[in-house]
């Protein structure tokens, strides 16, 4: 059907002889240059169909690479760094402890290295050997240190058990080296690469190239729209061709719609970006950094036979921990993540366990041995024990605000690209459509 | 399901932990594993050609052997020149750690703060030593050796027990007429695996000295009237010899050079209650029972340890030594070296008189893996 706003085209006039060759070329070229649109109007239907669906799809599944998995598996990478260096310092403490493993430290033991393995479990399944060859690295380390590191702990709690305190603590060093330099590093740099992949997802996610060539397409079928009509009216007399108005509505429906959704994808994953996972990144970072400074100020208290001391790596954690300009608290707290008045408490927190461990490094060096193990792993408010739990719930705190907003924002942005596609593959396929239908009619005037 | 095997591996190893059972569960690797788990880097059997030079400092309990291994190695490969020098366990960690020297000798493992300070350090057993606990006691007949405990010695160097002739040394020695010599203890002032040695004995035997003083290279000596610091093995030596009353914890290799000032030694208390004196049989049984327990690093502390008739307080002597050396050539030389100090070098005409004895063969395997990594 065809609405006419003008009169019906007027059959041309009989040729004269000498017209006769020109006349038969204009009804011969009308038609193949009808022809000659369809073809190119469907093709660029299509190509607008399917590079626009092949976006929307990469876009959505990057978003929904963001929550379901990047996010989940940075989490697990932290975690997993957290249950083991945990792991380390409670099965040290309980042996500096003594004379018996108390049940409290044997379940928190036990349960750290269930989660640990746990994390480890979910990070492999997630990983493929082609994936990313330093991460598959640094789990396989992991996998492969930690048999030997709880082999190491259970030699020690025998001897401990048995007796042989000295030994015990040799092999508990030995176990606590074996975490410090394998484990842990390992454990680090797998929440590094992690990490990695969940910027890169999130970048993948609100990256503009792809969408641009979308629109450019989206632009040029309607431009090619346009002059087609302006010529049928031109050539036909007729104002509209229904089929072809209906596709670039269609065109123009779809367009908007995806420039709606991708701004408000884009929109909420940088929100969940800068707000969560930047900030949260710095905590996680910063509980990093608090653990390791843990689990030094309690390795030195085992470690006596020799002068070296973790005075100066101390020092460097202080330095990158903060509060202050520049740091990891620092940057924290001054962020607009949820977290940042839990990173300020961290960062108030944290002065206080500070002169504890310097407290601690001093009576080290003056060979108070038992002084130090008491301020170190006691039980008292002023103990560095209690000292690192108030910075350590503020920064789980924190990282908890941050990775919720992360999560809501992020959720939000990966729906906003819910039915995106089949938006784009119907207005395709009507763009098509339309456009075979308004010019196929138009051809059938000329059979 | 090769993860699931190593996550479950590592769940069962936990669990003797979660069970607090007194049973091993170990999954930590034997000494024969790690040795098949070295590097597998080879050990040259001779050091590079032209002439080369290897520095050693540290021990002054380990730098008599160390000298008299240099000069016999410098008899087989005339090209290699060995300086060694006796300044102190602390210091040869220190000044290997540092890169000053090739090799620093200690006579306590290296500490956790060592190697996750300096990761690319290894502590290479070398010889089996032993530290006597010499006395000089006017009036006692050179045979006897005084049985002493380690309660009984956290007491005398808390200052507690003031007398030779205390009840409490008495009722241990039945039929020895003690003087009343005061009591004098000497201790290290240097930074010494000997004092680590020494005070790990008494941490284990009497636990107020465990709760109040602790061990280490260096600790905080309780302040004894008379009590008197020494530098050195030899210095331990000399003051003993002219401080009447004195007790001292002295290097085994140090022996007979204690016995020729005069003084004596004691028969130790070991964990099963018995009083062995530092003999090569009882210091060979002591170290016997640790054998299927050291780990791939060697670290492990002997002291103390579950034997009926072992000595108690027996020891590793180690090298020191970076895995990471400046060059090829000397890489190959510590190689070389330090393999032919525990193979050929372990011989008795080399330990006998500095009364050390031979690393088991199993701990031989261990340390030429360590000594591979070397390069």
């Amino acid at each position: 059907m065809t609405t006419t706003s003008a009169p019906p085209p007027a059959p041309s006039p009989a040729p004269g002889p000498a017209a006769a060759p020109a006349g038969a070329r204009r009804r011969r070229s009308v038609p193949a240059s009808l022809r000659l649109l369809l073809i190119v109007l469907v093709v660029a239907a299509v190509a607008y169909g399917a590079v626009g669906t092949w976006t929307v799809i990469q876009h959505a599944s990057a978003a929904q690479d963001v929550v379901s998995t990047s996010e989940p598996l940075s989490l697990a990478a932290q975690r997993m760094y957290q249950a083991l260096s945990d792991a380390d310092v409670t099965a040290t403490t309980a042996f500096l402890a003594g004379p018996y493993v108390r049940l409290p430290a044997r379940e928190r033991y036990a349960a750290d290295i269930g989660r640990a393995a746990a994390d480890l479990t979910s990070l492999e399944n997630a990983t493929t050997t082609s994936a990313n060859p330093q991460l598959v690295h640094s789990l396989a380390a992991v996998a492969a240190g930690l048999p030997v590191y709880t082999g190491y702990v259970s030699q020690a709690q025998t001897q401990f058990l048995l007796g042989y305190r000295l030994t015990a603590g040799s092999l508990m060093q030995v176990a606590s080296e074996e975490m410090h330099l394998t484990l842990l590093p390992a454990a680090r740099a797998s929440y590094a690469q992690e990490n990695a992949a969940l910027t890169a997802a999130s970048a993948q996610a609100t990256g503009l190239p792809w969408i641009v060539v979308v629109l450019v397409l989206a632009i040029a079928v309607a431009f090619v729209l346009y002059r087609a009509q302006r010529w049928l009216s031109r050539r036909t007399h007729r104002v509209f061709n229904l089929g072809m108005l209906a596709a670039t509505v269609a065109l123009a429906v779809s367009a908007v719609w995806l420039i709606a959704s991708f701004a408000v994808a884009r929109t909420d994953l940088q929100r969940a970006v800068g707000h969560g996972s930047i900030p949260a990144e710095a905590l996680a970072q910063a509980a990093i950094d608090t653990q390791q400074a843990r689990g030094y100020e309690v390795l030195n208290l085992i470690s006596r036979s020799g002068d070296a001391t973790f005075v100066k790596d101390f020092q460097a954690v202080q330095a990158r921990l903060g509060p202050g300009p520049g740091t990891l608290l620092g940057a924290a707290s001054s962020s607009s993540g949820a977290g940042a008045r839990w990173a300020a408490a961290a960062g108030r927190d944290v002065r206080a366990w500070y002169a504890v461990i310097g407290r601690a490094y001093t009576l080290d060096s003056k060979a108070q041995y038992t002084s130090e193990t008491a301020l170190v792993i006691g039980p008292g408010a002023g103990a560095s024990t209690a000292g690192f739990a108030r910075v350590e719930a503020d920064l789980s705190r924190a990282i908890d605000a941050d990775h919720a907003v992360f999560h809501s924002n992020a959720t939000a942005g990966r729906n906003a690209f819910t039915g995106l596609d089949v938006v784009i593959i119907l207005a395709a396929a009507l763009i098509a459509a339309g456009c075979a239908w308004g010019l196929s009619r138009r051809l059938a005037e000329y059979r | 399901m090769a993860l699931r095997s190593r996550v479950l591996a590592a769940m069962a190893a936990a669990l003797p932990l979660a069970l607090a059972a007194g049973c091993s569960g170990s999954t930590a690797p034997s000494p024969a594993q790690a040795a098949q788990a070295s590097p597998g880097g080879s050990i040259p059997a001779s050091p590079a050609n032209g002439p080369q030079s290897l520095s050693e400092t540290g021990s002054t309990l380990l730098f008599p052997v160390l000298r008299t291994w240099a000069a016999a190695y410098r008899q087989q490969h005339a090209n290699v020149s060995i300086t060694t020098a006796a300044t102190g366990s602390g210091k040869g960690i220190a000044e290997a750690s540092a890169g000053a020297v090739d090799i620093g000798a200690s006579d306590a493992y290296l500490s956790s703060g060592d190697l996750v300070t300096n990761p690319d350090m290894v502590n290479i057993p070398l010889a089996v030593s032993a530290q006597q606990v010499n006395y000089n006691v006017p009036g006692l007949r050179p045979a006897t050796h005084l049985r002493l405990n380690g309660k009984v010695l956290a007491e005398m160097y808390q200052g507690s027990i003031t007398s030779w002739s205390d009840p409490r040394i008495a009722v241990l020695n039945p039929g020895v007429a003690l003087p009343h010599t005061p009591v004098v203890p000497l201790h290290r002032a240097d930074s010494a695996g000997d004092t680590f040695l020494f005070t790990s004995y008494l941490s284990t035997q009497d636990t107020s000295w465990d709760r109040v003083t602790g061990y280490g290279t260096t600790v905080a000596w309780p302040p004894v009237p008379g009590a008197r610091a020494e530098t050195g093995n030899t210095g331990m030596v000399a003051g003993c010899k002219a401080t009447p009353g004195c007790v001292a914890y002295v290097g085994i290799a140090y022996l007979s050079s204690a016995t020729a000032a005069g003084l004596g030694y004691a028969a130790l208390r070991n964990n099963l209650g018995n009083y062995e004196a530092p003999t090569p049989r009882s210091i060979g049984t002591s170290v016997a029972s640790f054998v299927s327990t050291t780990p791939v690093n060697e670290t492990i502390s002997m002291v103390d340890g579950p034997t009926l008739t072992g000595y108690p307080i027996v020891n590793y002597e180690y090298a020191i030594v970076s895995t990471l050396q400046r060059s090829a050539a000397k890489a190959r030389d510590i190689k070389a070296f330090l393999h032919w100090v525990i193979t050929a070098g372990n011989a008795p005409q080399y330990l006998d008189q500095f009364r050390f004895q031979p690393l088991p063969a199993s701990i031989v395997s261990l340390s030429d893996a360590q000594i591979a990594k070397i390069g």
